[in-house]
C-alpha cells in the first residue's frame, strides 16, 4: 500500500524530464495514468463484504513513527475519491492548460499533493499524517502560487500557508498531546483507550488543538478566508484540491477522532456550532460574489459547514448523511468547478455580471451545469444526490437528542432552522449561478472573445462527474451498500445500516423543510436584485480577511517597531540590560536559595599595609571614571595593575607578581601607543539620569560579586585538589615551583591553548594594522 | 587510544598553525585547508564510530589522573557535537574560496578558521570548567580575528560591541570558575558534579550556577542577552556568519546542557523552570526580530535565537524526551543555520543587494537556489518530514508530559513565524516577474556545499531511525549524571 | 583580609561596569582592563591567603599557599593581556574608520 501512496510522488520525479517534450504531447497525457492506476487499486476493495486492511512500513519506530497504513471504510471512500477526481482533473487539464505553460511545476505539485492526501486518509499514525497534512499544505501553497507573476496569486498562496500551516501545527500539538497521554501514535490504538482520554484534564485542550487544525485545513468560519483567495490557483486545481479533496481533510480528521471525542458535550456544540455558522454565512455570502470561481468557492465552504455540522451532530443519521454528502459534494462541485473553468477558457471572463445566455452558444456545458448546480440547492428530483443528502441532513437536524447541558440544548432548538436558512440560500446561490451564466441576455460586447462551446475533451471529465450524480442519485442504495455504509461506520463505531429512499411521503418533517427552501428560495432568487442592498449592512465593512490583513501588518508594524525600540545598536543599552538582567536574577536566585554565607572563622589577619595597597587601588580605579586626559586615566590604571602586582607578592604569588609586573609595563606602553592616536579623552556629559543609572548598575554588580565571592569563600565543605599538587609536584613533576609544575605539566594543555590564544591575538592585530595600510595605499 | 580524543583538537591547531607561514600562496592554503579538514572528520568521525560502539574515550592529559589533570572527554555527547562541527566546518572551507575575496583570504582566513574550530572541538570535548574557559577564548580570540577580517567601516564598528560583550562574559566566567573552585576545591566537571552533589547544591552553589548559566546564555545568544548578536553576525562574509551561526552560539547551548544536566540539577524546580520562560521569551523575541528587518542575512541571524530557546526548552523540561529533543535539535540547527546563511549569502550574491525590497523574481534565474531555499524554510520551520520535525516531536512531548502547555503553544506559535520569515524571502524574492534586464552572476561552486549541508538536514529528518537511537542514549546518559562521573573519577 | 579583599575585587567590577556604560572607546578599553584585575583578585581570595608560603618547595616547609588559583591567574593574565591588546587595536581602527570614538555614533542601521 506505501507503493500506492508514495507512487505519485515517485513518479512525479521523472514529470519534468517528460515535460521537456511538452511541445510535442501533452505532459498530462503522461500524467494521467499515475491517478488512474491508483484508482484501479482502490476500487477493487469496494463491495459488500469489505474488512478493514492494515499494513505497516517502519520508518522511526523507536520513536513510534511508522507508515502504518489503515484502509478502513472511511479511508477508501476518499482515497476513491481523490484517485478518482484526481483523474478527471488531470484529463481536464491536458485541455484547459496551455502547452506553453510550466506544466512540469504543475503535475509536479499535483502529483506531490496526491500522495500527500492519499496519505493523510490512510495513515493510521498521527505523525504521519502530520508529515502528509503539512505535504497538502505546501503543495497547495505551490499550486496557488503558480501563477505567481500575479500579485493576488502570491497574496493568496501567503495567505493559504499561513492559516493552514498555522491549523497543522495546532494539530500536531494535539497530536503530541494526545500520544504523551495515551502513550501511543495509532490512532486506531487512542479510539481503543478513548476512556483514558475523556478521563485526562488535557483531553479539552488536545481536543482544541485537533479542532483548530480541522477548522483551518476545511475552512470553517472565521479560518474561511483564505479559501476564495485560493482560487487563484488554475481552475482543475480549485475543482481538485479546493474543493473536493484537500478542504476535506479537515472533515476526515474530525470524522476519524469523533469516535473519541463524540460522547463529550462540547464537541458537539463547538463542531456543530462551527458548522453550522459557516453553512449558514457561507452560503449568504456566496449569492454576493460576481466571479464564478469565488461563488463556487463560498458554496464549498457552505457545504463544508453542512458536512462538518453533521459530523458534530453525531447522531447515526448525521453521520451517514455526512459521508454521503462527501461523496455527493465531490460530484457535482467537481462538475461545477470544471464548468465554471469552461466558461473562463472559452468567454475569457468569469465575471458573472459580464456573462449570460450562453445556453445558446455552450448548451452542452449548460446541460451539465444544469445538474450540478440543481444537485447542489437539493431540487426534490429523484436523479439527483444532492437532494438525498439535503434531505438526510434535514433529518438529522431533527433527530438531535435532548437531554445536555444548557447550551447543548439551545442549539439543538435552533439548528433545524438555521439548516433550513443556511439551504435557502444555497438554493439562491445555485440558480443565480446558472442563470447568471447561461440564462438572460447575451453581452457579447463585454466577453474578449466570442463564446462557443468547449472541445470534446474538456466535456469529458465534468460529464463523467454529472453522470456521476445522477447514477448516484437513480441507484443511491447501490453506493450505500458497497461503501457509503462501511465509511459511516468506520466514524460511527457501530453498524449503521440505513437505507435511502427517494420519497418519504407529504409529511415527512424534512420534506417539508425542502419544500420550504425550495419555495422562499425560488422567491428570493426572483427578487435577489431587489433585496441586494443587505449586503451593504452585513458584511458592510465588516470581514474576516481585513482581520486577517491587519494581523499581518500588524506583524509587520509591530514586530518592528519592538524590536528597533530595544536593538538600538547602542552598546550602552546592551550592556545596560544584559547587567540588569544578570544582577536581577542572579540576586534573585541568591535570595531563593538562601545562597548568601558568611563565616569568620577562617580568615587571613588584616594588616595595614594589604588595607593601604587595598585603599590605593580603590582610590586608583574610581578615579579612572573622573580621569579627563588620556595619559592620566592610563597611568591611573597603571597604578591599579601594579597595586595588583603588589598584593600578589603579599599573597605569596611571586610568579604572578612577575607576570603582572611585565604584563602590565608592556600594557601601559601599548596604550599610551595607541591613545596617541586615539581621540582625547573628553568630559563625561552623561545625563543626571544616565549617572544614576548607571552607578545603581556598577555598584549592584560589584556588590553582588562580592557577596557571592563571601559565600563561596565561607562554603567549605571540601578540601581543595591542590594538596595533590603539592605533593607530587616535585615526585612527580620533576619541579619545585609548583605554579610552574601546574602550568606546564597537570595543565599543560590550559598553558599551550593560552599561548595559541595570543598567537591568534598577534595574527588578528597584524591583519587589522595591515588592512588599514593596504587602504592607505588605495 | 585515548590519546584519539584530542585529535579534533589538535589536528585543527597544527593546521592554522602551518597555513600562518605561507598566507599568499593561495592555491596551496585552498588546498591544504581542503586536505586538512576532510582529514578531521574522518577522524571525527571514527572517534564517533569507536565512541558510540565501545563507550567514551577519556584521555587523561599528562597522565595526571583525573581530578588533577586536564581531562578531555569524549563522550557520545561531544563527540557527536564535534562531528556536527567538521561537517559545517568542511562545507565552509569549501566555500570560502568562493566567496571571500583574495585579500580577505590572504589576512590568515585559514588560520583563524582552524583556531576557531580547534576552540569549538576543545569546548565540546573538556572535561574540565577552566580548560573550557580556555577554549572559549580561543575560539572567541579566532572569531575575532575573522569578524575584523577585511577591516570595513561597518566590520569594525559591529566587531566593537561583539569584543567587548564577549569580553565581558569571559571575565565573568573566570570569576564564575573561581567561585565554583572556593566552594567545592576543584575544576574538574566529574568532581564538582559529584561534590555538588555530595551537598546537595546547598547555600551559594544555585547562584554560582546561575552566573555560569548567565556566562553562557550571552555567548549562546538567549533572551535578553542576544544583543550583541544579530547584527555582528549578519555584517560579516557569509561563510564567517555561517561559522558564526552553526558553531558559536552552539558551543554556549553546549555548555549549559553539560553544566545543568552534569552538575546543576538538584534544584531544576527553581533553574529549570526559569529556563523554560527564558526559552519562551527568546523565542518571541528572536522572531519577532527575524520579522521586523527586510535584510535577509538578519532574518537568519535572529532565526538563531528562537532556535536557541528550542533548545533550552528541552533542558528546562528535563526528560528524556526533553533532552533528546534538546540534542537533537542542537544537531539539525547546526546543519540548517550554517546552510542558510550561505544560503542568504549566495542570494545577496546573485541579487545584488541583501535588501527583501530590491529584488523580486530571482526563480526565473536561479530556480535551483530558490528550491533550495524553499526546503531551507520548511527544514528550519520543524514542518515533517525534515529534521526540526523529530527535534519538535521530542520537545513537544516532553514539555507537554511536564504539563508545560504555555511554552508548547508558544512553539508551535514561532514555528509557524519563522515560517513565515524564510517564505517571505522565497515569496517576495524569488516569485514574481522575470526581469528581462537582470544580469545573473555566476554562483558557481557555492551551491555544492550548501547542497551537502541540506542533505545532511533532510536525512537527519528522513533517515532519524539511524540517528535517534543514538540520541536516545545520549539523552538518559545525561539524566543519569553517574555514569559521566564515574566515568572519568574511575577510568 | 579576603572579605576586603572580595570587596575590593567588588569594587573593580563595579568601576569597571561603570566605565563600560560609556561612549568613549578609551574608557571602555580601560574598563575591560579593570575588570581583568577584579576577576583575578577573586580568584585569589578563592584560595585562602597568606596561609604558608609561596608555593615553591622548600626543605622543612610543609605550608604552602594554594597553588592552583595562582596557576588559573597566571593563564588569565595571559589571556587578557592578548584580548586587551586586540582591543587597543580594533579601537584605534574602529575609530580612524568611522571617525568617532564615541560608540553611540557607531549605531548603524539596519540594511548593510
Amino acid at each position: 500500500m506505501i507503493f500506492t501512496v508514495l507512487i505519485p510522488l515517485l513518479l512525479a520525479c521523472f514529470i519534468p524530464f517528460i515535460s521537456k517534450f511538452k511541445h510535442k504531447i501533452h505532459t498530462g497525457v503522461f500524467v494521467l495514468f499515475i491517478p488512474l492506476l491508483v484508482f484501479l487499486y482502490f476500487i477493487q476493495f469496494v463491495g459488500s463484504g469489505f474488512e478493514p486492511v492494515r499494513h505497516t512500513y517502519n520508518w522511526i519506530p523507536s520513536l513510534g513513527v511508522n507508515f502504518d497504513f489503515h484502509l478502513d471504510g472511511l479511508s477508501l471512500l476518499f482515497a476513491l475519491l481523490i484517485s478518482g477526481i484526481g483523474t478527471l482533473v488531470v484529463l481536464y487539464s491536458i485541455y484547459y492548460l496551455d502547452r506553453s505553460e510550466p506544466l512540469g511545476h504543475f503535475y509536479v505539485y499535483l502529483m506531490m499533493f496526491m500522495s500527500a492526501m492519499l496519505g493523510i486518509v490512510l495513515s493510521d499514525n498521527v505523525f504521519v499524517l502530520y508529515t502528509f497534512w503539512e505535504l497538502t499544505s505546501i503543495s497547495s501553497f505551490l499550486l496557488i502560487g503558480y501563477w505567481h507573476f500575479n500579485e493576488r496569486s502570491r497574496y493568496g498562496a501567503l495567505k493559504s500557508m499561513m492559516i493552514t500551516i498555522f491549523g497543522g501545527l495546532s494539530m500536531f500539538g494535539g497530536f503530541s498531546l494526545l500520544s504523551v497521554i495515551t502513550g501511543t501514535t495509532s490512532i486506531q490504538s487512542m479510539i481503543a483507550n478513548a476512556d483514558v482520554i475523556l478521563a485526562s484534564p488535557y483531553m479539552p485542550l488536545a481536543m482544541g488543538f485537533l479542532l483548530l487544525g480541522a477548522f483551518t485545513k476545511s475552512a470553517q468560519f472565521p479560518f474561511h478566508i483564505w479559501l476564495p483567495d485560493a482560487m487563484e490557483a488554475p481552475t482543475p486545481v480549485s475543482a481538485y484540491l479546493h474543493s473536493a479533496t484537500m478542504v476535506k481533510a479537515g472533515l476526515y480528521l474530525v470524522a476519524r477522532f469523533s469516535p473519541v471525542f463524540g460522547d463529550y458535550e462540547w464537541f458537539f456544540i463547538i463542531v456543530s456550532m462551527a458548522g453550522i455558522v459557516t453553512l449558514c454565512w457561507a452560503s449568504y455570502m456566496a449569492v454576493h460574489q460576481t466571479d464564478l470561481k469565488a461563488i463556487l468557492a463560498f458554496s464549498t465552504i457552505s457545504q463544508l459547514g453542512m458536512i462538518m455540522a453533521m459530523l458534530g451532530f453525531g447522531t447515526k443519521a448525521a453521520i451517514f448523511a455526512a459521508v454521503f454528502h462527501i461523496l455527493n459534494h465531490a460530484t457535482f462541485k467537481g462538475s461545477l468547478f470544471m464548468v465554471a473553468g469552461t466558461v473562463d477558457h472559452e468567454t475569457g471572463t468569469r465575471d458573472i455580471r459580464k456573462l449570460g445566455g450562453l445556453l445558446t452558444f455552450m448548451p452542452i456545458t449548460a446541460t451539465l451545469a444544469l445538474f450540478g448546480t440543481f444537485s447542489m440547492a437539493g431540487i426534490p428530483l429523484p436523479f439527483l444526490n444532492g437532494f438525498y443528502s439535503k434531505e438526510l441532513f434535514f433529518e438529522s437536524t431533527l433527530g438531535l437528542q435532548e437531554g445536555m447541558g444548557a447550551t447543548a440544548s439551545f442549539l439543538v432548538d435552533i439548528i433545524p432552522y438555521l439548516a433550513v436558512l443556511g439551504s435557502i440560500f444555497t438554493f439562491v446561490y445555485s440558480l443565480y449561478f446558472l442563470f447568471g451564466t447561461f440564462g438572460g441576455k447575451t453581452q457579447l460586447d463585454k466577453l474578449s472573445k466570442k463564446p462557443h462551446e468547449a472541445p470534446f475533451g474538456m466535456l469529458v471529465s465534468p460529464g463523467i462527474l454529472v453522470l456521476g450524480v445522477i447514477l448516484i442519485g437513480l441507484f443511491p442504495s447501490a453506493v450505500n451498500g458497497t461503501f457509503i455504509a462501511h465509511a459511516a461506520e468506520a466514524v460511527y463505531g457501530g453498524e449503521v445500516v440505513k437505507d435511502v429512499y427517494f420519497w418519504h411521503g407529504w409529511n415527512a418533517p424534512a420534506f417539508q423543510m425542502s419544500l420550504v427552501v425550495v419555495g422562499l428560495g425560488a422567491v428570493l432568487t426572483a427578487t435577489r436584485t431587489r433585496w441586494n442592498g443587505i449586503y451593504q449592512v452585513l458584511p458592510g465593512r465588516l470581514s474576516v480577511n481585513k482581520v486577517y490583513d491587519a494581523i499581518m501588518a500588524r506583524i509587520d508594524t509591530y514586530s518592528r517597531n519592538i524590536t528597533t525600540f530595544y536593538m538600538t545598536g547602542s552598546l550602552r543599552t546592551y550592556m545596560a540590560i544584559i547587567l540588569s538582567t544578570i544582577v536581577v536574577i542572579t540576586v534573585g536566585f541568591m535570595l531563593a536559595t538562601g545562597g548568601f554565607t558568611i563565616d569568620f572563622s577562617n580568615l587571613a589577619p588584616v594588616t595595614v599595609i594589604e588595607l593601604a595597597v587595598a585603599l590605593v587601588i580603590t582610590v586608583a580605579a574610581v578615579g579612572t571614571i573622573f580621569a579627563n586626559k588620556n595619559v592620566a586615566a592610563v597611568l591611573i590604571v597603571g597604578v591599579v595593575g601594579y597595586g595588583v602586582a603588589l598584593l600578589f607578592v603579599i599573597y605569596r604569588a611571586p610568579d604572578l607578581a612577575l607576570t603582572q609586573l611585565v604584563v602590565e609595563t608592556v600594557s601601559v606602553a601599548l596604550f599610551l601607543l595607541c591613545f596617541y592616536h586615539l581621540p582625547k579623552l573628553k568630559k563625561r556629559n552623561e545625563s543626571m539620569n544616565k549617572k544614576v543609572v548607571n552607578a545603581i548598575i556598577s555598584v549592584g554588580f560589584g556588590a553582588m560579586m562580592t557577596m557571592i565571592a563571601i559565600s563561596a569563600h565561607s562554603s567549605d565543605w571540601f578540601g581543595t585538589i591542590s594538596d595533590y599538587f603539592i605533593e607530587t609536584s616535585y615526585s612527580l613533576g620533576g619541579g619545585d615551583n609548583v605554579v610552574n609544575v601546574i602550568l606546564v605539566d597537570m595543565r599543560g594543555l590550559d598553558t599551550l591553548f593560552e599561548i595559541t590564544v595570543l598567537g591568534i591575538a598577534a595574527l588578528a592585530i597584524y591583519t587589522l594594522i595591515k588592512s588599514k595600510t593596504r587602504k592607505g595605499g588605495k | 587510544m585515548s590519546n584519539l580524543a584530542v585529535l579534533p583538537i589538535i589536528i585543527p591547531l597544527i593546521a592554522g598553525i602551518i597555513l600562518a607561514f605561507f598566507p599568499k600562496r593561495l592555491t596551496l592554503v585552498r588546498t591544504l585547508s581542503k586536505i586538512f579538514i576532510i582529514s578531521n572528520l574522518v577522524v571525527a568521525s571514527f572517534i564517533a564510530w569507536l565512541v558510540f560502539n565501545q563507550g567514551s574515550i577519556i584521555l587523561e592529559t599528562g597522565d595526571w589522573a583525573a581530578p588533577y589533570g586536564i581531562i578531555i572527554v569524549a563522550d557520545q555527547l561531544s563527540i557527536l557535537l564535534v562531528l556536527t562541527t567538521n561537517i559545517v566546518a568542511a562545507a565552509c572551507a569549501f566555500y570560502a574560496p568562493h566567496s571571500l575575496t583574495d585579500r580577505k583570504e590572504k589576512y590568515y582566513f585559514y588560520t583563524f578558521f582552524f583556531m576557531l574550530i580547534s576552540g569549538v572541538s576543545g569546548a565540546f570535548l573538556t572535561g574540565d570548567i577552566f580548560n573550557m574557559f580556555v577554549f572559549f577564548e580561543v575560539l572567541l580570540m579566532a572569531s575575532y580575528g575573522l569578524i575584523v577580517l577585511g577591516g570595513d567601516k561597518v566590520q569594525l564598528r559591529e566587531s566593537m560591541k561583539y569584543v567587548f560583550i564577549n569580553l565581558f562574559s569571559s571575565m565573568l566566567f573566570v570569576t564564575a570558575v573561581g567561585f565554583l573552585y572556593g566552594a567545592v576545591g576543584t575544576i574538574n566537571m566529574a568532581q564538582i558534579a559529584q561534590r555538588v552533589q555530595e551537598v546537595d547544591q546547598q547555600g551559594i552553589l544555585t547562584t554560582v550556577g546561575i552566573l555560569l548559566f548567565f556566562v553562557f546564555a550571552v555567548k549562546a545568544a538567549l533572551f535578553p542577552l542576544y544583543y550583541w548578536m544579530p547584527k555582528s553576525y549578519a555584517v560579516p562574509n557569509p561563510v564567517i556568519s555561517a561559522l558564526f551561526g552553526a558553531l558559536l552560539t552552539k558551543v554556549g547551548i553546549y555548555a549549559i546542557i553539560r553544566v545543568f544536566s552534569l552538575i546543576f540539577v538538584h534544584k531544576i524546580e527553581l533553574t529549570h523552570e526559569v529556563f523554560i520562560w527564558i526559552a519562551g521569551l527568546s523565542m518571541v523575541f528572536g522572531i519577532l526580530g527575524a520579522l521586523s528587518t527586510n535584510n535577509i542575512k538578519l532574518i537568519i541571524a535572529y532565526n538563531i535565537i528562537p532556535a536557541i530557546g528550542f533548545i533550552l526548552m528541552g533542558i528546562g523540561v528535563f526528560n528524556q524526551d526533553g533532552i533528546s529533543g534538546s540534542i537533537y535539535y542542537l544537531i539539525h540547527d547546526m546543519l540548517i543555520k550554517a546552510s542558510l546563511f550561505l544560503l542568504a549569502g549566495t542570494i545577496a550574491y546573485a541579487a545584488g543587494t541583501s535588501d527583501l525590497r530590491k529584488f523580486s523574481g530571482l526563480i526565473h534565474y536561479y530556480p535551483f537556489l530558490g528550491w533550495m531555499l524553499f526546503i531551507s524554510g520548511f527544514v528550519l520551520a520543524g514542518i515533517p518530514p525534515f529534521s526540526g520535525f523529530i527535534g519538535k516531536i521530542l520537545l513537544l512531548r516532553g514539555a507537554l508530559a511536564a504539563e508545560e502547555i504555555a511554552i508548547v503553544i508558544i512553539a508551535l506559535l514561532s514555528s509557524l513565524l519563522i515560517l513565515y520569515s524564510i517564505m517571505k524571502i522565497f515569496i517576495r524574492g524569488f516569485w514574481g516577474e522575470k526581469d528581462e534586464s537582470f544580469q545573473p552572476k555566476s554562483i558557481k561552486g557555492r551551491s555544492a556545499p550548501i547542497v551537502v549541508l541540506l542533505a545532511f538536514s533532510v536525512f537527519l529528518g528522513i533517515g532519524a531511525e539511524f540517528i535517534y537511537p543514538s540520541i536516545e542514549s545520549i539523552s538518559k546518559y545525561l539524566l543519569n549524571p553517574a555514569d559521566y562521573i564515574n566515568a572519568v573519577m574511575e577510568g | 583580609m579576603e572579605f576586603i579583599i572580595s570587596i575590593l575585587a567588588g569594587v573593580l567590577f563595579a568601576t569597571a561596569i561603570y566605565n563600560l556604560l560609556q561612549k568613549q572607546f578609551l574608557r571602555l578599553v580601560i574598563g575591560s582592563v579593570l575588570l581583568s584585575h577584579g576577576a583575578h583578585l577573586f580568584l585569589l581570595t578563592m584560595g585562602e591567603l597568606k596561609r604558608g608560603s609561596p608555593p615553591i618547595l622548600t626543605e622543612g616547609i610543609s605550608d604552602y599557599t594554594d597553588p592552583l588559583p595562582q596557576a588559573l591567574i597566571l593563564t588569565s593574565i595571559v589571556i587578557s593581556f592578548g584580548i586587551t591588546s586586540l582591543l587597543l587595536v580594533l579601537a584605534y581602527r574602529t575609530a580612524e574608520e568611522n571617525n568617532t570614538d564615541n560608540m553611540e555614533q557607531l549605531r548603524g542601521n539596519e540594511n548593510e
